[in-house]
């Protein structure tokens, strides 16, 4: 197996608010390899997003990392002075946003805002820059690239908008490509667009990509391997086939449960997970899915289970993994083929 | 756009048509007139001075020849000051008006948005509640009590400057003092708020994600944007600056504009009154002008179309 290219250990995240601390990110660790897309997928509040925001230094001022390392090609990020984040962000790190329609800035034409990452991170000429954004609204397919780069951000559409991300995030050839729910703002068919580029440019380009979702279909259809989080924590770790094939946390099983199934025509009704996710000023000491999951033991509230491995490469942080642990079919018994 | 701009001037025109007719006549339907509140007047004389200013007339007939004098640029004869026109008394006052205006502008924009800006980016630290202390006083006190109580440090007990007039070049540093308190403040408030508010946007984060410089930050992606508020109140705290301030003017006896505001309307000095109003009318309109076209330069998602 190669090196990875960023290996996260125990990360803990929290912020710091008049009402408390809101533990976001409590001791989250996974690794990434060259090449890879890794999808993150879980509900709002489940420190999907802040996880990526603590790599990169970018929460907001009262929010801070609290222990962990993440060492990215040997470097820990987390130790990183400022100067040296700024160096990382936007070369060897990009990244893309949710709403393409805000993150842009208004007042400044495409082109200028992804000349000026070439530029901070580049020693060439401003016409070199040029040239080079006019490469990269071909490379994500903006027609008539050197007229668009003169454009301003409302004269694009959404899809558009979310096109000159990529091309602004991919402007320094990262290696690391983290793009927080880059298709939720976007209408569905925009959205497999988005997708099948990105799809192509990772195989083009060779970057690993970090992608943030909370949709499961956009894990399949992109994903090699997936963390599924909640209540700031990794809950399942597996490649995303085996995922899909034979999840090994009542969480995952539940959010697999909620999918829509088209195929064979019937009107099944939906079946949802009932309850909310933790408040996370008070984060419960056992599993943080227990009150909400049908499984649920005495054991699940008192501790905390550790992830286990259930095969290689797939982890699940469940007590029915435990030796001892009651049987329960599909997830520590399995169904029968 | 040539379409529009004419199209706004002509607007503007059409504007202070209606304020001059408005004014004409609210003005003369306030009971009494210039030359009323005189020592008794034999009533001979009283016609005599009526019919010299064609006060007799009827009001249409006046107000049609005001019309054509403004048509001329002819602001008419004052009723108060005897041999002096409206013109005289504009062109005799603004400069010294102009000059405390301009100067109280340069401290608005330059220790307003700066300090606004030093507020912002230290987001409830001391520098932040020190400028809001500072701003939120200048905000609240009236000009005449900053006016007073600096006259009485600064000129009397220190005796640092002249406690009136603009002959010594330290005597300009109380009327503007006094005259730009207030909209430094004021200014001040809203950058903070403004930039505050840009800080939070998305393009914020990322341009932060770029790697760019926090210099670059600043001033390329949050001051441009956070600036157009603060534009927009800059029109017309130009037009109040540059025509003056009756209580500054009168309390550091300045010989501007600013007082013959109020001192016109308590003497009933009809064409002055007219006049002077025009005159801000016409400053305001050319700010609130030039700020629209202002928005052009700052924002690009604003374009202008004339009317059909």
């Amino acid at each position: 197996m190669s090196q990875p290219l960023l290996s996260v250990r125990d990360l803990r995240t929290s912020f710091f608010t008049s009402r408390g601390e809101v533990q976001a990110v409590r001791g989250v660790s996974f690794e990434l390899r060259p090449g890879e897309i890794l999808g993150i997928v879980g509900e709002s509040g489940s420190g999907k997003s802040i996880t990526c925001m603590s790599l990169l230094g970018l929460l907001k001022s009262n929010g801070k990392v609290i222990a962990g390392s993440a060492l990215f090609e040997g470097e820990d990020l987390l130790q990183l002075d400022d100067r040296d984040l700024r160096r990382l962000r936007g070369d060897e790190i990009g990244m893309i946003f949710q709403d393409p329609m805000t993150s842009l800035n208004p007042t400044l034409t495409v082109g200028e805002q992804v000349i000026e990452t070439i530029l901070r991170h580049r020693r060439i000429s401003r016409a070199a820059a040029r040239q080079r954004a006019t490469e990269l609204f071909e490379l994500v397919r903006i027609p008539s690239a050197a007229k668009r780069l003169r454009s301003y951000p409302h004269e694009f559409s959404g899809g558009m908008r979310q096109r000159v991300m990529i091309a602004m995030a991919l402007s320094c050839d990262p290696k690391l490509l983290i793009a927080d729910e880059p298709t939720t703002a976007l209408d569905v068919t925009i959205q497999r667009q988005i997708l099948a580029l990105l799809r192509e440019l990772q195989s083009r380009l060779g970057m690993a990509v970090i992608l943030i979702t909370h949709d499961l279909g956009v894990i399949a259809e992109t994903a090699d391997r997936v963390l599924v989080m909640y209540g700031g924590m990794v809950m399942e770790e597996a490649p995303v086939r085996r995922m899909f094939a034979r999840p090994s946390h009542p969480y995952t099983r539940g959010l697999l449960a909620s999918i829509p199934d088209l195929r064979d025509g019937t009107h099944q009704r939906l079946t949802p997970i009932p309850g909310s996710p933790p408040d996370m000023r008070r984060p419960p000491a056992g599993c943080p899915f227990a009150p909400r999951c049908r499984n649920a033991m005495a054991q699940c509230v008192k501790a905390l289970p550790p992830i286990y491995e259930v095969d290689a490469g797939h982890g699940s942080r469940c007590w029915l993994h435990h030796a001892e642990a009651p049987r329960v079919e599909g997830i520590n018994e399995l169904v029968p083929a | 756009m040539t379409a529009y701009v004419l199209q706004r001037l002509a607007l503007m025109l059409v504007t202070l048509f209606a304020i001059i007719t408005l004014t004409f006549f609210l003005m003369h339907a306030v009971p009494g007139g210039p030359f009323v509140s005189d020592k008794m007047m034999a009533p001979e004389i009283q016609a005599a001075i009526n019919a010299k200013y064609h006060l007799d007339d009827p009001i249409w007939v006046q107000y049609l020849n005001y019309l054509r004098g403004i048509a001329t640029f002819d602001l008419g004869p004052s009723f108060k000051y005897a041999g002096m026109s409206v013109n005289e008394i504009i062109a005799q006052g603004l400069p010294t008006t102009l000059k405390v205006g301009v100067l109280a502008l340069i401290c608005v924009v330059s220790l307003g948005v700066p300090l606004g800006i030093v507020a912002a980016l230290n987001r409830n630290r001391w520098p932040d509640t020190l400028v809001m202390v500072i701003a939120t006083i200048g905000v609240a006190v009236p000009s005449y009590v900053i006016a007073t109580v600096a006259l009485y440090f600064f000129a009397l007990r220190l005796g640092w400057v002249p406690t009136f007039g603009l002959d010594d070049w330290r005597g300009y540093f109380l009327p503007v003092f006094a005259l730009s308190g207030f909209w430094i403040s004021f200014i001040a408030r809203l950058a903070r708020s403004s930039l505050l508010e840009t800080l939070q946007m998305d393009y914020m984060t990322t341009a932060k994600a770029k790697g760019l410089k926090p210099g670059q930050i600043l001033f390329k992606h949050g001051l441009r944007n956070s600036l157009i508020p603060v534009v927009t109140v800059l029109g017309p705290v130009v037009a109040n600056l540059i025509t003056g301030s009756f209580v500054i003017e009168q309390i550091f006896a300045l010989p501007g504009i600013g007082r013959h505001f109020v001192l016109s309307i308590t003497n009933r000095d009809y064409t002055a009154i007219m006049g002077i109003t025009i005159f801000y009318a016409a400053v305001l309109m050319v700010m609130i002008f030039i700020v629209d076209m202002l928005y052009l330069v700052l924002d690009p998602r604003i374009k202008y179309r004339e009317a059909r």
